[in-house]
């Protein structure tokens, strides 16, 4: 004999050859298996690492620690210490304050090069600025000055030195580097050389009071990422700079990370289902095999193979199939998460990273093959369990003696058989019928979880008209609203109110001042916010309830009053807004009466007798003129969000709204903060153009908020992560067909010989094509009515408490399984018959004679 | 006289009441070693019930089996199947012939399942009387029934077994070829020195046995 003779590797290598059929469906199950998990885990780990990404852009840097304020010498002594890996360091000399660049905060800086590359502003082309007239800016800065983004190009900044006087320093510069912006942090850098900022702190040491000029900074990379603050402070105490205040960087807290893992929760709940469906389809596939082939165990067994030997035998074929449906899995799941990532991630700014972690594969690998095994687990037990005298007898039929319902005059008819072969196996029927609902019932909730988001309920909180333009500096919450930007000027309100197709316009003016309350409204605040409350909220703002507590305990609060008219106007006042008391359009008119903006708290859960705001129908008295509180109304982002006014102090605010006419009454300084318009359908795209136009060629700054392309824009986010999940159960929906299908056919199959059979003693082809077709028409009705209810139950408890609250409104729709239903039956008709058509190919003699 | 099978009131019963069927009513066996036994019986006699017992293949209700110093009723499953490939060779009516195995890995299959090298040179021995030299390397599909049943003789043989049990062997043959099985089988058993029991309903095959045992209703009728 040639090789040593192993039986088992051998017997395995064989009668995987000789199982063609069976084993391309077992490959294309574990295929899509492996696909789902190396997908969701790309996913989950993209979603993670972009996450981490985002963390530390919107923090602005990725070293572990900053310094607002920081010596040079001080920088330098805890360079020195063992533990720290790098420095970085930065003079802040102030804010270009172009007008090009209004309401971006563009800081002028020298900085060293490991600042600018851990603060992600390190040149990509060019270099860093090395002598007095050298500038490197970001490109969002480059587009906002209207300057290529080419080396040697002149950029003309202006600040000021001293922020108390209007005097402005204008520097030219030549431009020598430059980055792409990053559009989720909140200030861009412009640096300028060590020469320019030593020029111009002209060797001042820390920053006057209340200035920026000459503020030194620093950012200190550790070692290690752990424990980061503990290791800061012993540094510092090394160095005995304990007193030095520094910040840690966000990004690198643990709950960053565990807020990402978080993120990428669904994913890994998603696994789960994977793990089902694949479990469901490959157990089936093997427990057909194994019932098939018991005969063939039954033989091995009489010839002496140990259950161990049997068991090896079926985790050896498991294995083989692995073998070559996991790779190929691993490689399309990871494209699919390629291009499945931007989709997901599309909420997410700036560039998405698709994680190739080896992670990824050796765990997609892994859970696959732990899958197969379990699947395989209950099979390989039966077929070593097989007893070598059952399988002589043994056919289709579920093993072991069920006592069998006696039907007394019972009749034969094609669809009673039909029914009794469902329950003849009716493991397999069950297994068949919750892989096929698995996917339908996923759909489903999916599907109406979509379905719920309420896109009007959306865009009313971000706008209330068809357009909203504001003040450049409206939500400039670093540097404060200007009540008299210039932003809406005249000119530009007249041509837009006078465009053609404009329905509705709409006004709003805003003015901010400390209000000391009056005792009842003083009243109201206490009793509002018990202990219990404000203990409530400070467990997640501690800062903001801190200074609430303050202010009711001095009564000192900041007022904002906004003037408004028109379409802001008419929607806070609105029934739905209003939170108590009555709106009366006529005497509001007058200018005597005010309304108050109440809690931003769900109705169903206010039931305070008190709100924090004046009462209706007292009168409150802001800046010498006297109102008549006539309602309180809820919050409104669109009507009265914003940042807080220049010079404000940071506090906590209580808002009123008057009639814009008697706004501009007591204030006429003030200009104009947002401008409402709502136009008809038709004319949108003209005005869209308009605007565009202007800001373009007038106003870059002029910021824009469009009903349209609000509700293009979450369409597309809101599609991306419905695809996602319609992709997952859709996949899942397919392994329930694939498994059907297998089932069917393998059902059919292995009973040749039975049909010949009862071929023999008269039964038709077409009575028997409709035996099988009804079988497959059970499967279909049970598995849609399994689905249903199923479906049913999960939309109307865990969906609807899903999306209870929030931009989403509840409605009970089964459309998915509406339109799944037909296809199944389709499915049940023609798999039965492409089978019978295969059968008849063979006569009945032959199919009787088989063994 | 030297029994290496020595069976003591096997009884096998299936299902209760009215519906009690006694496969084996109580029955005393002795077989003596080297020797070629014929049991003979009608279909339902109880004979294939008793061969699957004396192989460990079934379990009786009663009553028990000693091979040589083994008590087969006190085997796990597990080790009554190491015990079989072991000590028992079987052939059956249907010759029971791995489909996807070789001849030659056929005859070895039982051996290589208990991690042994095969005897080769035994073997070999057994392949030329049997006269399957040329058969090796063919797949049981590709060769006639009593080709097939010689093959499932020498697997019988090849573990060198305490005893061969056969179930209908020529069950499935013609006449003529039904012969020169039982006429192989007999002069292997004696080349060998194997004991020998077999199963079948027809006399003349019977009659070629040193022995027939009679069977009927699940008791020994004449022995």
């Amino acid at each position: 004999m040639k090789k040593e003779f192993q039986p088992v590797k051998t017997l395995n290598r064989r009668t995987f050859r000789k199982n063609r059929g069976r084993n391309i469906v077992a490959v294309l199950a574990i295929l899509m298996t492996t696909i789902m998990f190396t997908t969701l885990f790309t996913l989950a780990q993209s979603m993670n690492r972009n996450m981490v990404e985002m963390m530390f852009r919107q923090s602005g840097y990725d070293a572990h620690v900053s310094f607002k304020s920081i010596t040079e010498e001080e920088a330098e002594s805890i360079r020195s210490h063992p533990d720290v890996q790098e420095v970085g360091e930065s003079t802040v000399l102030g804010l270009a304050e172009n007008t090009a660049l209004s309401g971006m905060q563009t800081e002028i800086r020298w900085g060293s090069d490991s600042y600018a590359s851990h603060s992600f502003a390190f040149p990509e082309e060019g270099r860093m600025p090395e002598s007095a007239d050298e500038i490197a800016l970001d490109t969002r800065v480059l587009d906002r000055l209207g300057i290529p983004h080419k080396l040697g190009e002149r950029v003309e900044l202006s600040w000021r030195k001293d922020l108390n006087s209007d005097e402005m320093t204008t520097s030219t510069f030549t431009l020598c580097g430059y980055w792409t912006g990053n559009e989720s942090s909140y200030a861009a850098m412009a640096w300028v050389s060590p020469d320019y900022a030593g020029e111009m702190t002209d060797g001042l040491a820390a920053p006057k009071d209340g200035q920026v000029l000459g503020t030194h900074m620093a950012q200190v990379t550790l070692n290690s990422d752990r424990d980061i603050e503990s290791t800061m402070n012993r540094v510092l105490e090394d160095k005995g700079l304990e007193n030095l205040e520094y910040g840690v960087n966000l990004a690198w807290l643990p709950e960053t990370n565990t807020a990402a893992f978080e993120q990428s929760l669904p994913m890994y709940l998603g696994m789960i289902l994977v793990f089902l469906a694949g479990y469901l389809i490959i157990y089936n596939i093997f427990q057909i095999g194994v019932t098939a082939d018991v005969q063939f165990y039954g033989r091995l067994k009489t010839l002496g193979m140990t259950n161990r030997q049997i068991r090896k035998l079926i985790y050896g074929q498991a294995n083989r199939l692995c073998l070559l449906g996991i790779p190929a899995g691993l490689i399309l799941g990871w494209l699919l998460g390629v291009v499945l990532v931007p989709v997901l991630l599309g909420m997410m700014e700036g560039e998405h990273i698709v994680s190739a972690n080896p992670v990824i594969f050796i765990g997609s690998a892994l859970f696959t093959w732990l899958t197969v095994l379990i699947s395989c687990l209950r099979p390989a037990r039966m077929a070593g369990k097989v007893s070598p005298i059952e399988a002589l007898r043994a056919s289709d039929a579920s093993t072991g003696g069920k006592k069998k319902r006696k039907r007394s005059q019972g009749s034969a008819s094609v669809t009673s058989m039909a029914w009794a072969n469902l329950g003849r196996n009716k493991k397999r029927t069950v297994t068949v019928i919750c892989s096929l609902s698995l996917g339908l019932v996923l759909l489903c909730s999916f599907y109406a979880k979509n379905a719920a988001f309420d896109m009007d309920k959306y865009l009313e909180w971000l706008t209330i008209a068809d357009f909203q333009l504001s003040d450049a500096t409206h939500e400039d919450r670093t540097n404060g609203y200007d009540p008299q930007g210039t932003t809406l000027n005249d000119d530009l309100i007249e041509e837009l109110s006078g465009a053609e197709g404009v329905t509705e316009t709409g006004h709003q003016y805003s003015h901010q001042f400390l209000w000391q309350m009056d005792e009842t409204t003083q009243d109201n605040f206490r009793q509002y916010y018990t202990e219990e409350r404000l203990a409530d909220w400070a467990s997640y703002n501690e800062a903001q309830a801190a200074s609430m507590e303050k202010n009711i305990q001095t009564g000192e609060i900041s007022a904002v009053i906004f003037g408004l008219d028109g379409i802001p106007l008419d929607t806070i006042t609105s029934e739905t807004y209003i939170q108590s008391g009555e709106y009366d359009p006529e005497a509001f008119a007058t200018g005597e009466y005010i309304l108050a903006v109440g809690p931003a708290t769900e109705p169903e859960y206010l039931t305070d007798p008190v709100l924090p705001a004046p009462s209706v129908g007292s009168t409150v008295t802001l800046e010498g003129k006297t109102y008549t509180v006539m309602a309180v109304v809820y919050p409104l982002s669109s009507v009265d969000g914003g940042a807080s006014e220049i010079g404000t102090e940071s506090s906590q605010e209580l808002h009123f709204i008057i009639p814009s006419d008697t706004f501009r009454e007591q204030w006429p300084d003030n200009t104009l903060r947002q401008f409402f318009l709502n136009a008809e359908d038709g004319a949108v795209p003209e005005l869209q153009a308009m605007i565009d136009d202007y800001t373009e060629s007038v106003d870059s700054s002029l910021p824009v908020t469009s009903r349209q392309t609000m509700a293009e824009q979450y369409e597309e986010e809101t599609r991306s992560s419905a695809v996602m999940g319609n992709a997952i159960s859709l996949i899942i929906a397919l392994i329930g067909i694939l498994n059907f299908i297998n089932s069917m056919a393998t059902a059919i199959v292995s009973r040749k010989r039975e049909f010949a059979m009862i071929q023999s003693v008269g039964m038709t082809k077409r009575q028997l094509r409709q035996m099988l077709i009804s079988e497959g028409l059970f499967y279909a009705l049970i598995t849609i009515i399994v689905s249903l209810v199923l479906s049913s139950i999960a939309i109307s408890t865990v969906i609807r408490a899903m999306v209870e609250g929030g931009y989403s409104t509840y409605h009970f729709t089964l459309l998915p399984l509406a339109v799944c239903a037909p296809v199944l039956i389709v499915f049940a008709v023609i798999v039965p018959w492409f089978c019978f058509r295969n059968l008849e190919r063979q006569s009945i003699v032959e199919r009787l004679r088989m063994e | 006289m030297d029994a290496i099978l020595k069976a003591t009131g096997l009884k096998k019963y299936y299902g209760k009441g009215e519906a009690l069927v006694k496969a084996l009513d109580g029955v005393d066996l002795e077989i003596e070693r080297g020797k070629f036994t014929a049991i003979i019986g009608t279909s339902g006699s109880g004979k294939s019930t008793l061969l699957n017992m004396l192989g460990g293949l079934d379990t009786p209700s009663e009553g028990s089996i000693r091979i040589g110093d083994t008590e087969l009723a006190k085997l796990s499953s597990e080790e009554a199947t190491v015990f079989r490939r072991r000590q028992i060779g079987f052939i059956f009516q249907n010759y029971n012939l791995v489909p996807v195995l070789s001849v030659w890995e056929n005859i070895i299959f039982p051996i290589s399942l208990d991690g042994k090298k095969p005897d080769k040179k035994f073997i070999r021995e057994i392949v030329r009387l049997l006269g399957l030299e040329k058969k090796l390397d063919s797949l049981p599909g590709q060769l006639s029934g009593g080709q097939q049943q010689r093959v499932a003789i020498a697997r019988a043989l090849a573990s060198k077994p305490s005893i061969i049990l056969a179930d209908e062997p020529t069950g499935n043959l013609d006449s003529h070829t039904s012969g020169d099985v039982i006429g192989l089988l007999k002069m292997t058993g004696r080349e060998f020195r194997q004991t020998i029991v077999m199963i079948t309903h027809n006399p003349e095959i019977a009659e070629m046995a040193d022995r027939i045992i009679r069977i009927e209703d699940g008791r020994i009728a004449e022995q």
